[in-house]
């Protein structure tokens, strides 16, 4: 039974710190329906993955405010507040551009 | 923290050490996820799932080869796309390290967690995604068939109906009545019907402008409601007539034979006929017993799992999903926070309290796009807008704005097929 234990135990963090890494802030995997997370073709809507996290953090926020204009981000910004963007914002970062 | 139980548990649905601990894996067969649709919901469910843990065995059943999508369908009536711009295969999907078992699920059986599939074989599961889609209600229009769907087509699931309907239009003489019945909500693409009486005018008045449309509705009010009226008004005056329910408009009836759709107020005559019926959820959520009276699914908020069967977590326009509508961007979202949450719970974890967002984009005009949006997260045991967010795009605007929608409209549905189908 140990000799069992001792696998199925390091599984446990490889899974915990797989997942962990792996899944999206709150928000996140809502934004990657119109912002892709692989390369489209054709597509005149911005690449936000593997932006600096800050720059995303900025256009979320004057998209809220009404600072910048926009089609569908005011509406969309405005369901976030700042703790969230920064997640959101820290989790595309780290994404591959 | 987890006990020893789960340690033992974990490790087995992660997949791990099977050459140590094959009885148990096989005995306790955790990590086993079935996914049933391979639409919008249940095919982004089956990838994600994957890429957030690839120690899960995911099988998506799915008994079409091809998957024929119906946003940007009703550009196919327009004769503004080839249908076959709208189909998809299972080839990325299974590049992604989903099994793909070619066949539907006949039953399941939510007690011994299995679902048979229609060879006979049987896939026993730790939890499943059911993402059926709608099925039509037969019954709701006397007269409304599946043989009169021959006649006068629903075109509501894309594919055969929607080819059908263009042809129906192509071939009827100029000057003739298209009439759209729409349904009462809920029903899936609440924008759809106005989507689609707009594209059909834009067809009618380059190539037979002396036809008029009519849209005979079982409400009182619709998606974009202003936005789409505004838009006919400018863009095809005279040609398009809504008449709602309180003036008439619901169809209570219809007869094939003679085109004819009959309402409390009157009988109206169409050289094409366009019937949406009411819809309920996909057969197989009905026989899983996860939908009640009302047709459709309950689910709690976080990770879709049925109230009333657990292990089995329900997507997209199957599901009653509180204030979010049935759209193929509503179905994407649920299906990536339904995939995290679930492997959350399989490592017996706790899901995260989840933020959605849904857009429904439509065509008023081939450069001409509009925009529903909302943002959503549980609230009192439902999916609830979050307040002060969301809302449509603007009545009044400036230069190419509404052009400017309808690029950000295809390149939305790129994307998210580039993303699901990919
Ligand atoms: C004309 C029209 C326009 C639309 N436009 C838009 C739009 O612009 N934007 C938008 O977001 N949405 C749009 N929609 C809505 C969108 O198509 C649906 O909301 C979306 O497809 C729902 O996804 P789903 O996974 O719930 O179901 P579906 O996409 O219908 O997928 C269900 C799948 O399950 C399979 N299935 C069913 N039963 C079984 C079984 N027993 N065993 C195995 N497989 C089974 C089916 O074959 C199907 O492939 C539109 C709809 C219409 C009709
Ligand atoms: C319905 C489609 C849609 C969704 C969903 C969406 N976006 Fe956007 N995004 C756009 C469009 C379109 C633009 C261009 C501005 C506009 O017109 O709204 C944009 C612009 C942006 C930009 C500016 C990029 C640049 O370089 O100009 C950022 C940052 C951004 N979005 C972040 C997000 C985040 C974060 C989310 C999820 C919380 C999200 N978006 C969800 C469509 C979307």
């Amino acid at each position: 039974m140990r000799l069992m234990v001792l696998p199925a135990l390091a599984g446990l963090f490889l899974l915990a710190g797989a997942a962990e890494a792996a899944e999206p802030p709150p928000g996140a995997s809502s934004c990657t329906g119109c912002h892709a997370p692989m390369k489209v073709a054709d597509t005149v809507i911005p690449r936000i993955a593997g932006r600096k996290a800050s720059d995303i953090v900025q256009f979320m926020r004057e998209y809220r405010s009404g600072a910048w204009p926009s089609s569908v981000m005011g509406r969309i910004a405005k369901g976030f507040d700042d703790a969230q963007i920064n997640a959101i914002a820290a989790w595309f970062a780290a994404q591959p551009e | 923290m987890a006990t020893r139980r789960t340690f033992l548990k974990l490790g087995v649905a992660a997949g791990l050490a099977p050459a140590l601990a094959p009885s148990i894996a096989s005995a306790q067969g955790a990590g086993r996820v079935v996914v049933v649709g391979g639409g919008f919901g249940g095919a982004t469910a089956a990838r994600t799932l994957k890429a957030l843990e690839p120690r899960l065995a995911v099988t998506l059943v799915e008994p079409n080869a091809t998957y024929t999508a119906c946003p940007f369908s009703n550009n196919v009536l327009a004769n503004l796309r080839s249908i076959d711009r709208q189909q998809f295969g299972y080839d990325g999907v299974t590049k992604a390290g989903v099994t793909v078992a070619q066949r539907s699920a006949t039953a399941i059986d939510a007690s011994a967690k299995s679902v048979t599939l229609s060879d006979g074989s049987t896939l026993a599961y730790d939890r499943l995604v059911l993402s059926p889609g709608i099925d039509f209600d037969w019954n709701a229009i006397p007269g409304y068939g599946e043989a009169a769907a021959q006649i006068m087509p629903h075109a509501w699931k894309a594919g055969a109906q929607t080819v059908l309907l263009r042809q129906q239009l192509q071939s009827m003489d100029d000057g003739g009545v298209v009439v759209i019945a729409a349904p009462a909500n809920p029903y899936r693409c609440p924008p759809g019907p106005y989507e689609r009486a707009s594209l059909i005018a834009y067809w009618l008045k380059i190539w037979k402008p002396k036809s008029k449309l009519l849209i005979l509705d079982s409400k009182d009010a619709f998606s974009k409601q202003r936005l789409f009226q505004n838009a006919w008004a400018q863009l095809y005056p005279g040609m398009i007539d809504w008449v709602p329910l309180s003036k008439g408009g619901k169809v209570t009836s219809v007869d094939p034979s003679t085109l004819t759709l009959v309402t409390d107020f009157g009988r109206h005559k169409a050289a094409v006929a366009n019937v949406i019926p009411p819809q309920k959820a996909g057969a197989i959520a009905h026989q899983a017993g996860v939908a009640d009276r009302t047709g459709w699914c309950p689910v709690e908020p976080v990770a879709f799992e049925s109230t009333l069967q657990p292990g089995i977590h329900v997507l997209g326009d199957a599901a009653i999903m509180g204030a979010m509508p049935k759209s193929a961007f509503a179905a994407n979202a649920q299906a990536k926070v339904c995939a995290a949450a679930i492997v959350d719970l399989l490592a017996g974890r706790k899901p995260q309290d989840p933020i959605l967002i849904n857009t429904c984009y439509s065509l008023v005009a081939a450069d001409y796009g509009i925009s529903v949006a909302g943002v959503y997260r549980p609230d009192k045991g439902v999916l609830a807008d979050v307040p002060g967010a969301g809302g449509v795009s603007p009545l009044e605007v400036v230069g190419g704005f509404r052009g400017q929608e309808a690029l950000y409209a295809s390149s939305w549905f790129r994307t998210i097929t580039a993303e699901v189908y990919g």
